[in-house]
């Protein structure tokens, strides 16, 4: 829960002009991961704290901070709970997001095993350091995986939490991480977790849609909608597949609200949001009527429209006519967001540069036809709880008495990207199916995004630990205060180029 | 547009007869098979580790 340097919703308001971004599909997409932290093997006590302390000792030394921006663009820190956090630099593209999210992945595995490194000099040979990229500890402490997207300011909040929520709740079922809980085994990570839908709070109630209104942009043109609802993802598939379908939703709800017209989501409104987030999850079957709509006529009403078949009515566990299956949920949108693309194709095309649109939607199409054809083996290779279901599902038929500590810690080792051997083993026997190259995630350890406001960051960065200045900066800012004073202002986050204040500062360098 | 999608079988370009999808489907299947049980031989090592431990060792404070 970073504390930023507030962005008010004060606009400058002398300005006339907007930014060529706004009146287009453009947008910035971010990722913030928390990580859990735990040492096994040592000879004495060693709390999650202190092996925090020993990951950052080389930030802090760079830095004299545990709170810092990286060359890549990216800011590295420890939050609240000694979780280290990594967010990734702006991205224009759910692709370049990803490879952000994988370089804080390899960026956290070197600051952790070069901690365990020196952990065992002091507490045994055998001490190991264990990064979860999941989102619960063993107790029932929560933490993150927060999602950015510039949202542009006309998108209520209220249009938010009726239009977009119902998505984010069941586009799960492709997304989930998947979690061993003390009641089985769930879709989600986080279901049990979040209590609310839409407000302000992140730490004492966790709501799925955080309101605080820091957009690190022009506040009259755009928000920053903090998605905090998504789970930590190791397929890379999930991680880009969560960004651009939830890009393709933002877009067509952007574009009614704009026109003050319908989008066609409206009908899918849940009444109760936390309830059905928590029953989706439960529902490995993902075939339940376990979703209560607001207004079922008008969720009926739509489906017909689209030409899509209601499923069967309830069971005996689900009596109501007025709910429906996330699936159902998942299909209308995807009904309506394809038809939206059809005839939007040139703009939403234009607006993700390294993701083609045609394919996001085949391969959401085909993860929606495999649930709901229950095949669910053609999607272990990309699909995180499907993966780790059906691992569980082999090991309980070699090992019949595996008890629920153990497929708990297969659960946590399929998520530790330090000594973890499952997902390593997953992807080596082909079960796992990765997107980017070692080398592109490599060149993103070092380099930002070149086509956002992070690439003037990173250069900014970069120069200044040559040059040996004191600086600081945060997202919007970029400051010196010796040898000289100077401080830049970088608003706008889809601009790239060096203005003439930015000139000056980097030739003060 | 839906129905343009569900005719585009993404990984499966070649039209091919019933007989010869499930055919390969089965092998699919048996490849699947196999490699889960190479996983399984990778990891039986970490099974073999005091779960109680691993697990009971990562307590920390809630963040967000």
């Amino acid at each position: 829960m970073p504390q930023l340097r507030d962005s008010s919703n004060q606009g400058p308001g002398n300005r006339t002009s907007r930014s060529p971004e706004y009146d287009s599909f453009h947008r910035i997409f971010g990722i913030e991961t928390e990580y859990g932290v735990s040492v096994t093997g040592a000879n004495q006590p060693c709390d999650p704290g202190q092996v925090a302390m020993m990951m950052f000792a080389p930030i802090l030394s760079r830095s004299r901070s545990t709170n810092t921006y990286l060359e890549n663009g990216s800011r590295l820190y420890l939050d609240v709970g000694s979780h280290p956090e990594y967010a990734t630099a702006e991205a224009r593209d759910p692709s370049a997001a990803l490879t952000h999210d994988l370089a804080g992945e390899a960026i956290m595995r070197r600051l952790a095993l070069g901690a365990q490194e020196r952990l065992r000099k002091t507490h045994g040979e055998h001490a190991a350091i264990h990064l979860f990229k999941d989102n619960v500890d063993s107790a029932g402490h929560a933490f993150g995986c927060h999602e950015n997207y510039l949202v542009r300011r006309y998108v209520s909040l209220p249009i938010i939490k009726a239009q977009l929520l119902p998505f984010l709740v069941t586009r799960q079922l492709f997304t989930g991480a998947g979690r061993v809980s003390e009641n089985g085994f769930e879709i989600t990570q986080r279901a049990a977790f979040l209590d609310e839908g839409v407000s302000s709070s992140t730490t004492r109630f966790r709501p799925m849609v955080n309101t605080r209104d820091e957009p690190h942009a022009d506040p009259d043109e755009f928000r920053r909608l903090h998605v905090i609802i998504g789970d930590s993802n190791r397929s890379q598939w999930a991680t880009k597949m969560k960004l651009a379908t939830t890009h393709l939703v933002l877009c067509a709800i952007e574009d009614a609200a704009k026109r003050g017209i319908a989008s066609g989501f409206e009908c899918c409104a849940l009444s109760d949001p936390s309830a059905s987030n928590k029953a989706m999850s439960t529902d490995l079957s993902c075939s339940k009527p376990v979703m209560e709509v607001e207004d079922i006529d008008a969720f009926r009403a739509k489906q017909q429209e689209f030409g899509l078949k209601p499923s069967a009515s309830g069971d005996e566990a689900h009596p109501q006519a007025d709910t429906v299956t996330a699936l159902e949920i998942q299909y209308l949108y995807f009904a309506i967001v394809s038809s939206f693309v059809e005839s939007h194709h040139d703009g939403i095309k234009q607006s993700l540069p390294n993701t083609d649109c045609m394919d996001i939607l085949n391969e959401w199409k085909t993860a929606l036809d495999a649930l709901s054809t229950k095949d669910f083996a053609a999607l272990s290779n990309r699909v995180d709880w499907v993966a780790k279901y059906q691992l569980l599902g082999k090991i309980k038929e070699r090992n019949p008495w595996l008890s629920p500590v153990q497929a708990r810690q297969i659960d946590m080792n399929y998520h530790d990207i330090v000594n973890g051997s499952i997902y390593p083993s997953l992807v080596g026997h082909g079960l796992m199916e990765t997107l980017v190259s070692d080398d592109a995630v490599e060149h993103a350890v070092e380099n930002p995004p070149e086509d956002t406001r992070a690439a003037l960051r990173g250069r900014f960065v970069h120069q200044a630990l040559n040059s040996g200045a004191t600086f600081t900066c945060d997202w919007t800012h970029l400051k010196t205060t010796a040898p000289i004073r100077h401080e830049v202002e970088l608003i706008d986050p889809f601009a790239f180029e060096p203005d003439v204040d930015y000139q000056q500062l980097m030739e003060s360098l | 547009m839906a129905q343009q999608f569900a005719q585009q079988q993404h990984r499966n370009e070649e039209p091919q007869s019933q007989g010869q999808q499930e055919s390969q489907k089965t092998d699919k299947v048996q490849d699947q098979e196999d490699a889960l049980d190479a996983v399984l031989d990778d990891i039986s090592s970490t099974l073999e580790t005091d779960a109680e431990t691993y697990v009971s060792s990562f307590v920390q404070k809630g963040g967000e």
